[in-house]
């Protein structure tokens, strides 16, 4: 769903207020936070979707890593995880096993625990989890806190959603170990460099794609951003993919009629654009960091747990919160 | 709304396969009926980048797109079996047979260059691994495969290696391919030639 569709669903929805909750339904954050003592928050997320891969072991891997992403996001710690599940009643046995495991071996991974789940029945099947993690809130990052000035890293390539339309079509299939390991990497280990050295915003880039969840970072922190196409990391061959038409559903058309997002006038590529909005699973973090932390964080990314972590934009001042689209740096 | 392929309810990446499906036949002018923006920009590009005309226009909750197959198709990704019937050239590597190293690099530059002077040039080449380092790096045989190119010949370069290799920002000749563009050359040929 993009995220009009989102809106106009939670429209009706009164909004929560209490004195605990930190989080709200409408600023685009994922997870819930619920303050239980003095300077911890739980935080509380979800996310469940059909396979997008053939192995079962590794698409449980990918839904679980997926799933514990948003509480990394807010450098919040992992506690327990509860499985999501719809499988068909006639399938092979081995399968949901396979995709239960991966998922166990992710949550373990992180040092979480999983302690319980709910199946229903369905013709497609479909697995994500639930997760309950903890945060001292003095240490918690959000969508909110953008400065202009400050440089945005992303800490994944782009490509996902355009490289697993492209494996259905059966036009990839080498180039795909490369995604597929990607998204099995769990955010915690760029989260906790990015966090150690100081942040000012962070989320984890996902069904919006980089550009859409770079404006709900912009919106939530009321600055504007620049993001500069050229230097976002892209999967091998995903620029192929687009020009041989393998897009996935984005939020591109609606981010560009709403004016959410410009794209600059000085000739970015059609299917460059289209990637800023590739809508990710399991993508990386983009993380607002002041200018002078910027390298250090960067350097620490890379010769440690993102190899491809990229600076992809920098915030700017803005009266009405949006991004700009640039082909690079120079504009 | 009448089309000559329908693909209302259908999700990607399956209208661009129907499309696909339907310009491997040779055809002429055809249109295909699509309802999201999703599929309508998808199969614009898909047609686009196989060198045909596009036209999108609106209809009562949905799109037709009407494509005009081009005649002339430069770019590497389209799956035309006319443009590969003839001899396509696999080169793996960047010198001929096991020996002497400088010896299979000779052999591989005489050998372009007789191609490029070739009456009867090859209809695809195919660089792949360190056979890229002939259309990078090697100033000299890629001024051969570049006056092959413009003689005709398709040239595939395999992407994957050019970024294995860190070589994809000096590409002197040839278009930047995937594996299925370089498994169609090969199924589809009638001769094929692995150096």
């Amino acid at each position: 769903m993009g995220p009009g569709d989102l809106e106009r669903m939670l429209s009706r929805l009164p909004e929560e207020k209490a004195p605990e909750l930190l989080s709200s339904l409408h600023t685009g954050e994922d997870a819930g936070v619920y303050l239980f003592a003095d300077d911890l928050a739980l935080v509380q997320t979800i996310d469940f979707f059909p396979p997008i891969v053939d192995d079962p072991y590794t698409f449980g891997q990918i839904a679980a890593a997926n799933a514990l992403s948003d509480i990394y996001a807010m450098n919040a710690r992992p506690l327990t995880a509860m499985n999501v599940a719809a499988f068909p009643c006639d399938m092979d046995p081995v399968i949901p096993q396979e995709i239960l495991l991966g998922g166990y071996d992710k949550v373990h991974e992180a040092g979480a625990l999983v302690v319980g789940g709910h199946t229903i029945e369905d013709d497609e099947p479909k697995y994500g989890l639930s997760v309950l993690g903890s945060v001292k809130v003095s240490e918690m990052t959000t969508l909110r806190g953008a400065a202009p000035g400050d440089v945005l890293i992303l800490t994944k390539a782009i490509g996902t959603g355009i490289m697993t339309t492209a494996a259905k079509a059966k036009l990839v299939s080498l180039a795909m170990d490369e995604v597929i390991a990607s998204m099995c990497e769990l955010n915690s280990g760029a989260s906790a460099v990015i966090s150690a050295r100081g942040v000012h915003a962070m989320t984890d880039v996902t069904g919006f794609g980089l550009a859409g969840h770079l404006y709900e970072m912009a919106r939530a922190s009321g600055v504007a951003a620049e993001l500069w196409a050229k230097e976002v990391p892209l999967f091998t061959e995903a620029l192929v993919m687009v020009a041989q038409g393998m897009a996935a559903r984005s939020s591109a058309g609606e981010c560009i009629a709403d004016r959410k997002v410009e794209v600059d006038t000085g000739g970015v590529d059609e299917l460059l654009v289209q990637c800023m909005f590739d809508p990710q699973t399991s993508g990386g973090l983009l993380a607002a960091v002041p200018p002078e932390k910027a390298d250090e964080i960067l350097e620490a990314l890379r010769s440690g747990p993102a190899p491809r972590a990229s600076i992809v934009g920098t915030v700017t001042e803005a009266d009405v919160p949006k991004v700009t689209i640039k082909h690079s740096r120079k504009g | 709304m009448k089309a000559d392929i329908d693909c209302t309810g259908l999700k990607c990446p399956e209208p661009v396969l129907r499309t696909r499906a339907m310009l491997d036949t040779g055809p002429g002018p055809f249109t295909v009926l699509i309802d999201n923006d999703t599929a309508r920009d998808n199969v614009r590009r898909f047609a686009q980048t196989a060198g045909c005309e596009v036209a999108v226009d609106e209809t009562d909750g949905g799109f037709l797109v009407s494509i005009i197959p081009g005649a002339s198709v430069k770019t590497a990704s389209v799956s035309c079996p006319e443009a590969r019937a003839g001899s396509v050239m696999l080169i793996a590597s960047d010198e001929i047979g096991t020996g002497e190293h400088e010896l299979g690099k000779t052999l591989m530059k005489m050998f372009l260059y007789t191609a490029s002077e070739s009456d009867s040039p090859p209809s695809t080449l195919i660089f792949m691994n360190s056979g890229v380092r002939l259309v990078t790096e090697n100033e000299e045989t890629a001024a051969h495969v570049k006056k092959l190119e413009e003689a005709g010949t398709e040239v595939l370069v395999c992407g994957t290696c050019l970024d294995y290799y860190g070589l994809k920002e000096i590409l002197k000749a040839g278009a930047v391919s995937n594996m299925y563009d370089i498994q169609s050359a090969m199924v589809g040929a009638t001769l094929l030639v692995s150096l």
